[in-house]
């Protein structure tokens, strides 16, 4: 941006270059008294950022310079259709009058870009005097010059009446009449002020860019908090952003879930504007939110889409991935819903491209039949998954030519032959598509999930890989069940026990397992009650009934000081005495209790599982 | 859950109906524990007992424990398939005197 000594010195520039010597070297005031008048207003303008003031001043001068009893300073509106006025001077205060453009004699006077001179206005058949007639002033002579930068017109300056002491000035005085070289005068004061007024628009206009350009800065500020932070060296999960203007379309996320499962999703909002990044910090808002609540990657995608088109501006869609990766088994659960394919890197060096089984997040489920997005469930076994925009494929890596799917497959296999971690593959590629020496033509954003790592600590524990294809069939329940959110007291009980009994029964169980696990669950939330929360009611529990790949879970998560897990054991049963009985009962009755890291840290969670039988 | 007390042949017969669980265990415990103070022995009728959990179970052996130290008789009649398996579960099932009715308890201990 110009500074205002810079365009203090243009104003001056300016008008040295409208007036000439014709007028300033002319009768009447003295040269200096003159070329102060014009340094001082040009200051005046550039100096205040309040134009209006600077203009009545402005006005005030030229008045009392050229000798006038009343002046107006009109400006052309937004349109051009009207002449406002923002200024004026003398008797009558008419600020805010507004005449049509061409009309009158100041319409006259700006529509030609021509000085008027009615040195006379009784002789004058377009002087209305209407004015007069309401304001009781009486109009004798009219002056007025127009403004206008390099034919751009702004407005003109009208002035009424010439007093008897013009200070400096000898013509015209007595009988209120202006004569021509106060005519001369007020055409070189004019063109000043219209160039100094269209500096000071200029530098407003200079200045609103600036502080939306700050705007902007913060935006994509707030923007890159809403990508995940890097997670540990060895975390199988990790992506790159580099947006190709300041705010990005692009996003992608990353957090644990309670099991130790990992929740992903990678998107590209259509366009790059500020509009994209809106939608992308609501999707990415919906990912965060609704993922906690671990659906289904297929079932989060519906649901996403349903939020996203309740209030989406038309035309604009997000092509999305969702999915859920397990390190413990190197298991992908994944939908895609109209994104660019991802792709799954087998050991063998192999690539598979995954296609998109829906239409994109904002296409309304009335036009799509709704439903879940399909999903695919694949397993890594060592490889690593890439998710990617196409911002990356169709990046220019040289001159003209594009990455395209297989330079970007090169660049992979290449990577990993080098040792490369994930991190630094996806790395190498945002940093070359961003030195092409062009400026990116879309978002560049990538995500790796590389099951290399947890493959070889699968298999240092042991554990054999897990055969390739357990999709559930689509019409069985699986995943979330059931979420019940109470308060952690003893009456809240008997509504778990009804839940469990409704979610085993309809995962299989015969009557008696159904009975079973209900009084598992109620112990362990009669413990949450009795001493997490000392019986005192003091906090919520959330109960979570699932079904995950043929095991029943139940998820019990409380609000306070964690637990001592090591002092929890089941009593001696020889021992009899009240109390003491209900881990005991959980152990009996479901296959596996242990507590899991809560998410944020906070509270203690505790699964039950108990094996589905065919 | 309910509570009904009859006085049979000298015992009283403490009548349990519903469903036993930490918020309603604390009424249990205090009608056997008041019957026992009182110097009564105790049959518990669980026919009619759809659910108890260990804050029942406990409720139970506080009442068998006191009317033990009181010399004073103290059993279970009528177990349902339910509350037996959570019985068996703490392995109380052999504990506790159970009979098949509150009659043969009567009989049995008045």
């Amino acid at each position: 941006m110009r500074d205002k000594a810079s365009l203090s010195l243009g104003s001056i520039e300016g008008m040295g270059r409208v007036n000439g010597g014709a007028v300033l070297g002319g009768r009447g005031g003295s040269l200096s008294e003159q070329l102060d008048l014009l340094a001082e207003m040009a200051r005046d303008f550039a100096a205040s950022r309040d134009i209006e003031g600077a203009m009545a001043r402005a006005l005030a001068r030229i008045a009392a310079m050229v000798g006038a009893e009343g002046g107006a300073l009109f400006l052309l509106d937004e349109t051009a259709e009207n002449l406002v006025c923002h200024a004026s001077f003398g008797p009558v205060d008419i600020n805010g009058l507004s005449v049509k453009a061409g009309q009158g004699i100041v319409g006259r006077s700006v529509a030609g870009n021509c000085s008027e001179m009615v040195r006379d206005v009784a002789a004058d058949p377009q002087f209305k005097g209407a004015l007069d007639e309401k304001t009781g002033f009486t109009t004798k002579s009219i002056l007025c010059a127009p403004m206008a930068v390099q034919g751009e017109r702004i407005g003109a300056i009208e002035l009424v009446n010439k007093t008897s002491r013009s200070p400096g000035r000898s013509q015209g005085g007595g009988n209120g009449l202006f004569a021509d070289e106060d005519l001369k005068f007020l055409e070189a004061l004019a063109a000043s002020a219209g160039l100094a007024i269209l500096n000071a628009r200029l530098a407003g206009e200079l200045a609103e860019q600036e502080v939306m350009r700050r705007e902007l800065a913060l935006a994509a500020e707030i923007q890159r908090g809403l990508l995940p932070p890097p997670g540990a060296d060895d975390f199988p999960v990790c992506g790159v952003n580099r947006p190709a203007r300041v705010v990005s379309g692009d996003f992608y996320d990353f957090f644990i879930l309670y099991d130790g499962r990992i929740a992903f999703t990678l998107a590209d909002v259509s366009g790059k504007g500020m509009n994209a990044a809106l939608l992308m910090a609501k999707a990415a808002s919906l990912f965060r939110c609704l993922g906690k609540e671990d659906l289904r990657p297929g079932r989060l995608l519906q649901r996403i889409n349903a939020e996203v088109c309740e209030t989406s501006l038309r035309g604009m869609f997000v092509t999305m991935v969702a999915g859920t990766y397990d390190p413990a088994t190197g298991r992908v659960v994944l939908s895609n819903a109209g994104h660019e394919p991802p792709l799954v890197y087998a050991p063998d060096g192999s690539f598979r491209a995954l296609s998109a089984g829906a239409p994109p997040v904002g296409i309304p489920p009335e036009l799509t039949g709704g439903g879940p997005v399909p999903e695919e469930v694949l397993h890594l076994n060592g490889g690593a998954l890439y998710i990617f925009t196409d911002g990356v494929t169709e990046g220019y890596v040289t001159t003209g030519k594009e990455l395209s799917d297989q330079g970007f497959k090169d660049l992979m296999v290449q990577g990993l032959a080098n040792g490369e971690d994930a991190a630094t593959r996806i790395n190498r590629v945002a940093t070359l598509l961003t030195s092409s020496g062009q400026p990116l033509r879309d978002d560049v954003t990538i995500m790796a999930i590389d099951d290399a790592g947890p493959a070889r600590r699968r298999a240092e524990k042991g554990e054999t890989s897990p055969p390739p294809d357990d999709a559930p069939p689509v019409d069985v329940l699986e995943g979330l069940l059931c979420q019940l959110n109470l308060p952690g007291r003893a009456q809240s009980l008997v509504m778990v026990r009804r839940a469990v009994e409704v979610a085993a029964t309809a995962c299989g169980f015969a009557k008696e397992q159904t009975q079973d696990i209900i009084l598992a669950v109620d112990e362990a939330c009669q413990n949450v009650v009795r001493h997490a929360y000392g019986g005192k009611g003091g906090g919520d529990m959330v109960i979570d009934l699932r079904r995950e790949q043929g095991e029943f879970q139940v998820l019990i998560r409380d609000f306070a000081a964690p637990v001592d897990v090591a002092r929890i054991k089941p009593r001696e049963l020889d021992d009899v005495r009240p109390g003491g009985l209900g881990v005991h009962f959980i152990r009996e009755v479901m296959d596996r209790m242990d507590y899991l890291p809560p998410p944020d840290g906070q509270g203690n969670l505790l699964r039950l599982t108990k094996t589905i039988r065919a | 859950m309910d509570i009904a007390i009859s006085d049979q042949g000298g015992l009283k017969v403490v009548a349990i109906s519903g469903e036993v669980d930490l918020s309603t265990s604390p009424k249990v415990r205090d009608a056997l524990l008041d019957c026992i103070f009182k110097g009564a022995g105790v049959v518990v009728d669980l026919s009619k007992v759809a659910y108890i959990d260990s804050s029942g179970v406990a409720s139970l052996v506080e009442a068998f424990q006191n009317a033990k130290t009181r010399k004073l008789s103290f059993a279970l009649a009528s177990v349902g398939d339910t509350p037996l398996r959570v019985l068996k579960l703490a392995r109380l099932d052999q504990v506790f005197i159970i009979h098949d009715t509150v009659d043969s308890a009567v009989a049995a201990l008045g």
